[in-house]
């Protein structure tokens, strides 16, 4: 009986390891496996499609899994980023280094805007403000023609090289355009783990978890969610601004409604809360919409069947419910 | 141990966040029904989810603002018991990595390392197969097999076959951008054709032109002729607003009289349409009482129509589209409006009449880029419907539709009189073109690639007779000519 209790312990003990390291590394494991992601791909562009909504996605959990906060209003940090980025390329001929620090800068500084206005609701409240800012958004950019092309949308972000350190690179490749953008989503994993490893990012989830008493503690909750909100904003921004790169247009429905029921989406399919979950919600809702498509036009009845399947059986997300199994 | 980054699974949340988010949920009546689903299950979902305890509780107790002092000194002897471990599981992680490769590269989601040039010339397809164009695109996609086909049977290109790679683009820029960039990058195709709006043809221009690649464009946009957006490997099948809107008031400025009151859906495409119908009534002195701008999507005009009844015009210029333009029409007819004016539309769509039914349409008057009833006329014409309604089960091809035959039928003939593939060469082939596919003379402008082509004025039967798809009369014929384009000069090129 002894013996039999040991080896049925055993590989318990061992997975509880492996699961430590994973969570102490879990930039660098969720980096590993971006960089052999494409090779997986059905095709590169969707690949980069997948990071760069994960990436959005990141930005987002980070104020709805981590701090509690449900915004309904997203696609204005994500699409400020992206039209910011491709205005400075197209009109000021900026490189696009600079241009990517733009649309980084423009999420943080329209996430300000929107949070010091929203960020003292809560709940559905919040979801509702937030919205109806974003929707304040989408008209500014939308009517400001001259500036974004308007309904046309924006159009000749094209970046042919990229210069790293006196290095060329060819943009147009798609595998070089996947790592470059790559680069940047593993830089923004490291500095989102680096910012929850922080005491700042306990005072995150200790607002979350319970208000009353972290202000009790001596913090300041309202000032807390509005950095937070202006982080998550930044690495929005930082997603739409390689949106901007890679499609080399920026639609106007980058800022419509359906940009952030989508990432609501992602990050319950993915499991919110979790550190790489909402990367495999991306991953999940574009494979789902790019492969089925192909075979039928119906298409929505069967990702909506997998959808209405996942909530019901997984409410913990995808990410969730596997973190929960090799973890319990 | 104060780790910051330990994750403790902690028995139950307090209930604040999820309680008080549950009843305000309760009250969200107001928003649309599958936002608050969604807004309730994250609401209920933020309950079940994992949940960290922070060191937040400590932290009280470390009275002192000193966190980082005390977090990084236990933290490195971790991290030295780690390197310690780390040996065995790195090796367990090379394993798992490389089974779930194994297991990754066997499944249909499989790389395509060797793709093999393959002799076929591809042509890929974007259009936005479901949404609000999704009959159009349909359409557009039996078009355009009727010309792959064609073109096989004659033999292809030295014994090269065509092929058609059909995507949906989903009516949304975004994804058309994307499904460009893997038809390009990953199947390798030769020529792109399609797309159906004005935003979408101009992101697949973007790509197509970055990348060196023919992009023949089927759907109205002015934009695209201009120097701005326009290389030479951009092509436009389709006709534009300036010359839909001014062949139709050149029509009906002189019959109708010169009095013309605009409703108009605000966004591009009114706004061109407009634009090109009065630089077209220039010439006749047209005066332009009143320009309605209406939302998209609008669901009632009956507080406009009085408006326009009052102002006595003699033409009623509706420029709108799908259920709008349905709405439009209908709402005009019972309030008697076609009595005392003459109602004209810059594009009278086949679908669209089908879907609304004669009375709403009756005798309204219109363009278009293609009507069937042409075959009576023009033998290109019936020999394409016939090969359509061989392909189809009888059905006759659309305008929308036959723009998309329309305009594979032109690059893949210009790959065959040019011999090759190339791009350079196709171009210069596909600029020297004088043709008649299917509508009549027609060819390709030197400076913007504007295809120059008939407008077919139209007339909206009351009463059909002869079966479902006999709709339209045509009345009147503007043919193919340079002048009712706007100049060379005048979109910005130097020519």
């Amino acid at each position: 009986m002894n013996e039999l209790s040991q080896t049925l312990t055993q590989p318990v003990v061992a997975s509880a390891a492996w699961f430590e390291f994973a969570k102490r590394h879990r930039a660098f494991l969720a980096s590993t496996v971006v960089l052999v992601f494409p090779l997986v791909m059905p095709f590169t562009a969707l690949a980069v499609n997948i990071l760069i909504y994960g990436l959005y996605a990141v930005g987002f959990n980070l104020l709805f899994g981590y701090l509690g906060l449900l915004s309904f209003g997203h696609a204005a940090l994500f699409g400020t980023g992206a039209y910011l980025c491709g205005i400075a390329i197209v009109h000021f001929a900026w490189p696009w280094y600079a241009a990517t620090a733009m649309g980084i800068l423009g999420g943080a500084v329209m996430a300000a805007g929107i949070g010091a206005l929203a960020i003292r609701t809560r709940g559905i409240y919040f979801a509702m403000v937030t919205m109806a800012l974003s929707q304040c958004v989408f008209y500014l950019f939308y009517q400001a023609i001259n500036w974004t092309g308007g309904e046309n949308g924006l159009r000749g972000i094209n970046v042919r090289t990229i210069d790293i350190f006196g290095l060329q690179f060819d943009f147009i490749n798609p595998l070089t355009r996947y790592y470059v953008i790559a680069a940047f989503v593993i830089l923004a994993l490291f500095a989102l783990s680096r910012i929850l490893a922080s005491p700042f990012g306990a005072v995150i989830e200790a607002v979350r978890e319970n208000e009353a008493r972290a202000r009790a503690s001596g913090y300041n909750v309202t000032l807390t969610r509005l950095i937070t909100f202006i982080l998550s904003g930044a690495f929005c921004g930082l997603a739409g601004a390689l949106m901007a790169l890679h499609l080399s247009v920026v639609p106007i429905e980058i800022l419509h409604i359906e940009t952030s029921g989508m990432v609501v989406m992602m990050s319950l399919l993915g499991g919110m809360g979790t550190f790489f979950g909402p990367f495999v919600g991306a991953a999940v809702f574009l494979l789902l919409e790019n492969l089925v498509s192909l075979w039928t036009v119906h298409w929505q009845l069967i990702v909506g069947a997998v959808f209405v399947i996942c909530v019901l059986f997984f409410p913990a997300g995808i990410w969730g419910t596997i973190l929960k199994r090799i973890n319990p | 141990m104060p780790d910051i980054d330990l994750h403790v699974v902690s028995p139950a949340p307090d209930g604040e966040f999820g309680a008080k988010g549950a009843g305000e949920a309760g009250t969200a009546a107001v928003v649309a029904n599958d936002v608050t689903t969604l807004i309730r299950r994250s609401m209920s979902l933020s309950l079940k989810s994992l949940y960290r305890q922070g060191p937040w509780s400590r932290r009280s107790d470390a009275s002192d603002r000193s966190f980082r002092k005390y977090q990084h000194h236990p933290r490195r002897i971790y991290m030295a018991k780690q390197t310690i471990r780390s040996n065995s599981i790195s090796r367990r992680r090379l394993l798992t990595t490389a089974s779930a490769g194994v297991v990754l590269a066997a499944s249909p989601f499989r790389i395509n390392l060797l793709q093999a040039q393959e002799a076929t010339i591809k042509v890929g397809f974007p259009v936005p197969l479901t949404g609000p164009y999704g009959a159009e695109a349909q359409d557009q996609v039996r078009a355009a097999e009727v010309a792959i086909a064609e073109f096989n049977e004659g033999g292809g290109l030295n014994g090269r076959k065509a092929e058609l790679l059909v995507r949906d683009d989903k009516l949304n820029p975004g994804e058309a951008a994307t499904r460009t960039l893997e038809l390009i990058e990953k199947d390798k195709v030769n020529f792109i054709v399609g797309s159906l709006s004005a935003a979408v043809q101009l992101a697949v221009n973007n790509i197509t032109k970055e990348r060196q690649i023919i992009f023949n464009s089927i759907s109205q946009s002015d934009i695209i002729n201009e120097v701005s957006d326009f290389s030479k490997y951009t092509f436009h099948e389709a006709l534009n607003p300036h010359l839909t809107a001014g062949a139709v008031g050149r029509y009906a400025f002189p019959k109708f009289g010169k009095k013309v009151a605009f409703l108009t859906a605000d966004y591009a495409y009114g706004h061109e349409m407009v634009r090109g119908f009065q630089e077209a009534g220039k010439a006749f002195g047209v005066e332009t009482l009143v320009d309605i701008r209406h939302p998209l999507g609008t669901a009632d005009f009956s507080p406009l129509l009085p408006r326009i009844q009052a102002l006595k015009p003699d033409i009623l210029c509706i420029i709108n589209f799908g259920r709008d333009q349905q709405i439009a029409l209908k709402q005009a007819t019972d309030f008697g409006l076609k009595k005392s004016m003459k109602i004209i539309a810059p594009i009278l769509l086949y679908t669209a009449r089908v879907a609304a039914g004669p009375q709403a349409f009756a005798e309204v008057i219109g363009g278009t880029s293609y009507y069937w009833g042409i075959e009576d006329k023009i033998p290109s014409a019936k020999a394409f419907n016939d090969r359509f309604r061989k392909m189809h089960a009888g059905k006759v091809p659309s305008d929308y539709g036959a723009l998309g035959y329309g305009g594979v039928k032109t690059l893949l003939m210009g790959a065959k009189a040019a011999g090759s593939v190339e791009p350079d060469k196709v171009i210069v082939a596909v600029e020297a073109l004088k043709f008649d596919y299917y509508k009549g003379p027609e060819y390709y402008r030197k400076c913007d690639h504007q295809a120059v082509q008939s407008v077919f004025i139209i007339e909206s039967k009351a009463t059909p007779q002869k079966g479902d798809a006999d709709l339209y009369d045509v009345i009147a014929t503007e043919e193919p000519n340079e002048k009712n384009l706007r100049t060379c000069e005048a979109l910005g090129h130097k020519s």
